[in-house]
């Protein structure tokens, strides 16, 4: 069934599309930043790797895009010509890699991708068929990604100059992965996806009406578009990822009790729409060439031929 | 061809290229077999369209999960391998112009779809042996 033959109530629509945007802006950005590996990663081989994972992102953010545009919105909506403090993917997936820090990479693959499997099963049962149609695919091809973070992870705590490498990058980068598990701020429905005569869509074209994010993500659960909640998924995290971190002699910032308090999450975590300075950097640049180039529409590189 | 240097016992696949077999889901892969009509032509036009990576055609590769044509308006469900192929929009562009060509069709819609999930299990075994032909161990 296509998305477009479910009749939403706005409330219903403003939930899917918030949870829509957390998905596909944190593969797309983290995409964005894992390129830049694709000529410095330590090996011939890693530099596939990586590219190959990026590679594997960014057809995912297709996937959740490509739900976002049968609600209204078309690829320049919602990447090229997005107000970048729209964009609602965790900071996680923004910050700059230090240069040369190849423990970053890993230890940021490693946050995201045990992540991301444990929201793809929140998702696999999703009341919306067309989120549940795409797991299974999106599954598969994430099987290796964790496998490939472990492995390195393991290489690199194989030695003081290696830990020291992983425990900066596990400092640096944990708070910003806690963002994952933060409810994201709505997004107005834009003027371009309110039908011609206003039905439905209406009634959150004006942001000072939107709910806040923690009812969102009520109505998330609740419409069964994710069958767990971020809270319970942030206890799944935090079980998997610290006892493995502390396998490898690594730090976490969690304290003993194990309570994550919103001390530790950055006031700037991209899904309350805050985001890093290094955000507006990373926008510039990949939208860089669609305005160098005066374009107004997403898939024609080149006019076509007469 | 065996190699002359090396013993074939010595061959270490890449760990990650791993091709399993998919789960055997019913109905596919579609074929077309049995299609009359304007849509056996349909099935025709797309057993024309080869995959741009490799020398076979896609209803062979499994991408094609159903056909159906109603009143002139002839529908492709596809899928593709893989979600980040970069040939997706020339692959739906070489599907549409092949199934416009048709005779009796008037308008094309095409349905991506991603479930059932593409998988090796999906190649017919016309498909195989072309993939075979072509060096791909399958």
């Amino acid at each position: 069934m296509a998305a477009t033959e479910i009749e939403l109530t706005p409330d219903q629509r403003l939930a899917l599309e918030t949870e829509l945007r957390a998905l596909a802006d944190d593969e797309f950005v983290l995409a964005e930043r894992y390129v830049e590996w694709q000529v410095h990663a330590p090996t011939l081989e890693s530099d596939l790797a990586l590219a190959n994972i990026a590679q594997d992102e960014l057809g995912h953010a297709r996937l959740w895009y490509d739900l976002l545009e049968e609600l209204g919105y078309d690829e320049t909506d919602l990447l090229w010509e997005r107000a970048p403090e729209t964009f609602r993917h965790a900071t996680l997936a923004e910050l700059p890699f230090p240069e040369g820090e190849w423990a970053d990479a890993i230890v940021r693959s490693y946050l995201f991708d045990v992540a991301e499997e444990l929201r793809l099963e929140a998702l696999a049962e999703s009341a919306y068929p067309a989120i549940a149609d795409r797991v299974g695919k999106i599954q598969r091809e994430e099987d290796y990604h964790v496998e490939h973070a472990e492995n390195w992870l393991e290489r690199l705590a194989d030695g003081d100059d290696g830990s020291d490498h992983l425990q900066d990058a596990v400092d640096r980068l944990f708070p910003h992965a806690l963002a994952i598990f933060v409810p994201a701020e709505p997004v107005p429905f834009g003027a371009e996806t309110v039908s011609a005569d206003g039905s439905g869509a209406e009634p959150y074209t004006d942001g000072d009406a939107l709910p806040d994010a923690a009812t969102v993500e009520e109505t998330i659960v609740e419409e069964g578009y994710r069958t767990e909640t971020l809270a319970t998924l942030g206890e799944r995290w935090l079980d998997r990822v610290v006892p493995t971190l502390e396998s490898y002699g690594l730090r976490t910032p969690v304290p003993a009790d194990g309570d994550i308090t919103d001390e530790l999450v950055p006031a700037a975590c991209g899904r309350n729409g805050r985001h890093t300075d290094d955000w507006d950097a990373l926008y510039d640049d990949f939208t860089h060439t669609y305005r160098e180039l005066g374009r107004d529409e997403a898939t024609l590189i080149m006019d076509r031929p007469e | 061809m065996p190699s002359e240097t090396q013993p074939e016992t010595d061959a270490t696949p890449c760990a990650y290229t791993e091709y399993r077999e998919g789960p055997v889901v019913d109905d596919l892969p579609a074929t077309g077999a049995g299609a009359t009509g304007t849509e056996a032509e349909v099935w025709d036009a797309l057993y024309a369209v080869e995959d741009p990576e490799m020398p076979v055609s896609i209803v062979d590769l499994g991408l094609i999960y159903d056909v159906g044509v109603d009143d002139g308006l002839a529908r492709v469900d596809m899928t593709l391998t893989y979600s980040g192929c970069p040939a997706r929009d020339m692959l739906q562009t070489d599907v549409r112009e092949a199934v416009a060509a048709v005779d009796g069709v008037d308008d094309v819609d095409i349905n991506l779809v991603w479930s059932p999930e593409w998988s090796v299990g999906l190649v017919t075994e016309a498909g195989k042996a072309d993939l075979r032909e072509f060096g791909l161990s399958i």
